[in-house]
């Protein structure tokens, strides 16, 4: 995995742009689908954070899969559900301390950021750099999630 | 990989793939009822039934459910084959005749022009078709809670000795994955009731929202090593809590530039 | 008796010197037949008998040893046998009361009991069996030794031979001229499919995965079938020798054979037998002193008809549900637990070390040209001699049912034999001239099956046939796949429909065509045979349906809501014995004068028939 997400919650606005730009990515039949990243605002709405998969390195989400239907994708290094394999079971939902897999409840199927295979649409379109998408070490992070 | 043609279209899959997912990445309308990718392939229902032949074969033709069969080189598929299709109708007529209540065979039978069984239908039926779902994905999931019981048409999915069955932990996956939608469950407050055996629901400690049961939440995190704790939380106040984390460390960044 | 294990042939070879010297020691020697059929008849009653006798009546030259308690000895139909060898002298139906006699007659004096011999219908008496048409038309391969060794004696065994075929495989041949024999003999699978033995054994043997499995299948599920039961019991170290040769070939150290529940002294048996087996070196660890071992467990099935498919008796095997699976990839590459596994059935491995012993050429000489060697047979039904019989392959029906079997009951005509078992198929008179070999029987419409073969006579109903074999196998198909589930029970709901006068011949039209689905899209062996008690029946007795349909009329008189009882009014006496027999309350009338029959009540339950001595009950 070269590139990952950079986060500066000081820098976010909560305008959920990029709510918008992965619900659009991830549309199902041409209308739009369940978001994978949250502008969360913090208890005192003092500040946003966009709050999305981390990709860890040792998952609860693929852990808790009894079918294994988690599993990284080994060029982007996102940590995939494979539809047709997921039983539904909520155990993923369950058990990601982040929260971030999600029931998508319209279209019943459990969903999570996979980086829209590599080129994640959220940090394309993030108008203030709160959410970048870089190489590691490229420039100084301020939050690296 | 190997080579086929499935349909008039030459296409390539890799070895060992079944040919009906082959079939279904073309988009070619084959149906299927007790094929899932989370288990192994069965060859219950037999829909998936498709005529196959091979340039060597001398005109010799074989009926094979696709779900089962590995693709080979050269292969000829005709998933439209008229043996086949009478086969597949008369296939979802005995699935009509066992299941006449069942809206998703009523609609199936009606794709194939179907509007009433030609048989004897089932009286008192509970509409499932026995595909084995619910069973194979319990079992797989490490579980197997309940099973098939009985022989040739009494044969029925069942808890052992019919009473609520020790080894459910109430994933509700059975009822999810059932193509009939036949396995009944009830949620009241944070009591979920499947084949008639009680769960607690545990709620959210911070909104209070109803996530997975106790009993599935133990079983996981003695199964695949999962900290209990992580399952007290529902997802959305995992992310609020995120965000509080994320936010709080953004503070002290805030904080350490203004100190430098 | 102390044992020492057998060590090399040489031993073998003194074991069998020395065994054969016990055996003559005995100038005769009675054989009690203890196969299933006489016991049943109270086999083990004499055996009891004739062992306290002999201890009172001390007969000089006849120790109680020379007693052996025998497998099958064939004729099932008059049992239970009692033979005294080397004459030959054949006693049938022998009583507890019979025993004092034969021990006194024949043992003490020489003499044979003529009320006891075998009588045929054509009134001739016979003294040695071995004169008998039921035996005379057989040749005893597979079931060589039954009736002739003690079941349950390994020394018995070995003095006529026995484990000397597997001696010169692990000494003198090479694992590939083994197959290679098994090849040249032509055997084919005796369990039904036929498939070539020695073309299985030689692609088990090529695959480089290993453990190698030898599965023997005894799970004999069809009715009225004894065969492997029979050789279970009455010679299980055969099947034992035949396994260890098998697995010495595709080079397995670990086999199963697995038995029905339903056959708890063959499980008995065969467990005595493969302890003293091992005890003896010649099954276990280092079988007569080389480096080749073998390990055979018993594995007990509960007695489901669908077992005796490969694919779900290996599932069962390994302790799961017994399922079939598709067979897209063959159980010889991923058979138990997914490793190449070599399965044949109890008779198939019976015939192996007399094929190793004689030779492949030897066999094949023997039947006919794609089916060689012998078969043996169960003949059961409405036929004078039923029993196990076993005849050279290419055998005709007519030779089997007239001359083994001694014709029709009754006399009454012929009308079909039924064989293959309930997925096998009828096969009227005008094929009784047909060789009894895999093919012809296939091309038939029937099968060979595992050997079951049922004989009918005019009272047989074939529709009510169809109806039986079709209940059967709806009742143990284990209902995982779609057509047999559910294809078989509405097959069987129309054959329900045509018995009661209900159908229509659009009803046969949707039957064939039902029955073609069913063979297209089964999973199974046992769906895609199933429909064939229907297609045999319709095939060759088409009229006989359409009289149910049209005329709505059974010929022979069994489809009850197609018949009425009646009575006949110059016959009947008026005895009232009807009238008690009758559960419905059908039937009324006074002493002495003619009884009625208000069909309206009569449940057709043949009852006032049975009982009416003056036979003025008329079906019509």
């Amino acid at each position: 995995m070269t590139n990952r997400f950079v986060v500066t919650p000081n820098l976010c606005i909560g305008c959920r742009t990029c709510e918008l730009a992965c619900s659009f990515r991830h549309s199902v039949n041409g209308k739009p689908g369940q978001t994978r990243i949250f502008a969360v605002a913090g208890p005192m709405k003092e500040m946003w954070v966009p709050v999305t998969c981390l990709q860890c390195e040792d998952p609860a989400c693929a852990k808790s899969c009894l079918v294994d239907a988690i599993s990284r994708n080994e060029e982007t290094g996102a940590m995939e559900i494979d539809q047709e394999k997921c039983v539904k079971c909520m155990a993923c939902v369950a058990a990601c301390p982040f929260g971030c897999s999600i029931h998508d409840q319209q279209h019943h199927m459990i969903v999570k950021c996979d980086l829209c295979g590599g080129e994640p649409a959220c940090a394309q379109f993030c108008p203030t750099k709160a959410l970048v998408y870089q190489p590691v070490g490229s420039a100084k992070p301020k939050v690296v999630a | 990989m190997v080579h086929l043609t499935i349909d008039g279209t030459r296409v390539q899959a890799k070895e060992g793939e079944m040919l009906l997912k082959v079939i279904k990445q073309l988009g070619i309308d084959v149906p299927s009822l007790c094929d899932h990718d989370a288990v192994e392939p069965f060859g219950a229902c037999r829909l998936c039934l498709v005529e196959i032949t091979k340039q060597s074969w001398d005109g010799w033709k074989k009926y094979v459910t696709s779900c089962l069969y590995p693709v080979e080189d050269g292969l000829i598929v005709n998933t439209q084959a008229e043996k086949v299709v009478e086969a597949r109708k008369t296939l979802i007529d005995l699935q009509l005749a066992r299941c006449p209540g069942s809206p998703e065979i009523q609609q199936l039978a009606a794709d194939y022009g179907i509007t009433q069984t030609s048989y004897e239908p089932k009286i008192d039926s509970d509409n499932c078709i026995l595909c084995g779902l619910c069973t194979r994905i319990c079992e797989h999931m490490g579980f197997a809670a309940i099973s098939t019981v009985d022989r040739g048409p009494d044969r029925r999915i069942a808890s052992p000795l019919d009473e609520p069955p020790p080894d459910c932990i109430g994933c509700l996956a059975c009822a999810i994955n059932c193509p009939t939608n036949v396995i009944p469950y009830t949620e009241k407050g944070n009591k979920r009731t499947i084949w008639d055996k009680e769960f607690e629901l545990i709620t959210c400690s911070k909104c209070g929202r109803k996530t997975i049961t106790r009993d599935f939440a133990r079983a996981l995190s003695k199964m695949r090593d999962i900290p209990e704790a992580y399952f007290e939380v529902c997802d959305a106040c995992h992310r609020a809590e995120t965000a509080t984390n994320m936010g709080r460390i953004a503070g002290w960044s805030r904080r350490e530039e203004a100190a430098s | 008796m102390a044992i020492t294990k057998v060590a090399s042939p040489k031993d073998l070879d003194k074991l069998q010197k020395q065994c054969q010297t016990e055996q003559d020691k005995h100038k005769r020697k009675l054989m009690v037949c203890c196969g299933p059929g006489c016991l049943a008849n109270g086999a083990a009653e004499i055996v009891t008998e004739f062992k306290s006798q002999l201890k009172k009546k001390r007969i000089k030259g006849f120790s109680v040893e020379a007693m052996k308690e025998t497998g099958c000895h064939g004729f099932c139909e008059q049992g239970p046998l009692v033979v005294v060898e080397p004459q030959g002298t054949f006693y049938t139906r022998v009583k507890k009361k019979d025993v004092e006699r034969i021990v006194e007659e024949t043992l003490r004096n020489n003499k044979v009991v003529d009320d006891l011999l075998y009588t045929a219908p054509d009134e001739k008496t016979y003294r040695d069996y071995r004169e008998i048409p039921f035996y005379k038309h057989q040749k005893r391969i597979a079931l060589r030794n039954l009736g002739h060794i003690n079941q349950c004696d390994i020394r018995d065994y070995i003095a006529v031979g026995g484990y000397q075929a597997l001696a010169k495989a692990l000494n003198k041949m090479s694992p590939s001229k083994v197959i290679e024999e098994v090849k040249t003999s032509g055997l084919r699978g005796r369990g039904g499919g036929g498939f070539p033995a020695g073309r299985k054994w030689e692609s088990c043997a090529r695959l480089e995965e290993r453990p190698h499995y030898v599965i023997c299948n005894g799970d004999e599920g069809d009715p009225g079938a004894f065969m492997d039961r029979a050789i279970m019991e009455g010679d299980p170290h055969s099947v034992l020798e035949g396994m260890a040769i098998c697995a010495y070939a595709v080079d397995s150290s670990e086999g199963y054979i697995y038995v029905r529940e339903e056959y708890p002294l063959a499980v008995q048996f065969l467990q005595e037998a493969i302890r003293e087996a091992e005890e003896y070196g010649l099954l276990g660890d280092n079988i007569l002193g080389t480096d080749f071992s073998f390990h055979i467990k018993i594995s007990r099935g509960g007695g489901a008809f669908v077992c005796g498919e490969s694919s779900a008796l290996m599932k069962s095997v390994a302790g799961e549900v017994g399922e079939p699976r598709a067979k897209y990839i063959r159980s010889v590459q991923k058979g138990l637990y997914d490793r190449p596994t070599v399965l044949n059935n109890v008779e198939s491995y019976a015939n192996v070390p007399v094929i190793i012993d004689r030779g492949g050429k030897w066999f094949a000489k023997i039947g006919t040209e794609t089916s060689a060697g012998t078969k043996a047979f169960s003949l059961v039904g409405k036929v004078v001699n039923g029993g196990l019989i076993e005849v050279p392959m290419g055998t005709t029906l007519r030779e089997i049912v007239f001359d083994i079997g001694g014709g029709i009951r009754n006399d009454r005509p012929f009308k079909a034999v039924q064989t293959g078992g309930p997925s096998g198929g009828c096969l009227p008179d005008d094929k009784l001239d047909l060789s009894v070999d895999f093919d012809t029987l296939t091309k038939a419409g029937s099968m060979m099956g595992s050997g079951g073969m049922i004989v009918m006579d005019e009272g047989t109903c074939v529709v009510d046939v169809a109806k039986y074999f079709l209940k059967f196998l709806v009742d143990e198909s284990c209902g995982k796949c779609t057509p047999c589930r559910e294809g078989l029970y509405q097959l069987y709901l129309l054959a329900v429909k045509i018995s009661e006068g209900m159908a229509t011949e659009n009803d046969l039209d949707k039957m064939e065509q039902l029955s073609g689905v069913i063979i297209d899209a089964s999973l199974c062996g046992l769906g895609k045979s199933g429909p064939n008690p229907f297609l045999s029946t319709i095939r060759y007795f088409r009229d006989e349906y359409l009289t149910h349909i049209r005329d709505k009329r059974c010929p022979a008189g069994v489809c009850k809501a197609l018949i009425t009882y009646e009575v006949d009014a110059q016959a009947c006496d008026g005895c009232m014995a009807c009238i008690h027999a009758c559960a419905a309350n059908a039937i009324s009338g006074k002493k002495g004068e003619v009884h009625t029959i208000d069909q309206t009540k009569c449940d057709k339950c043949g009852a006032c028939f049975a009982v009416c001595n003056r036979h003025a009950i008329k079906v019509a």
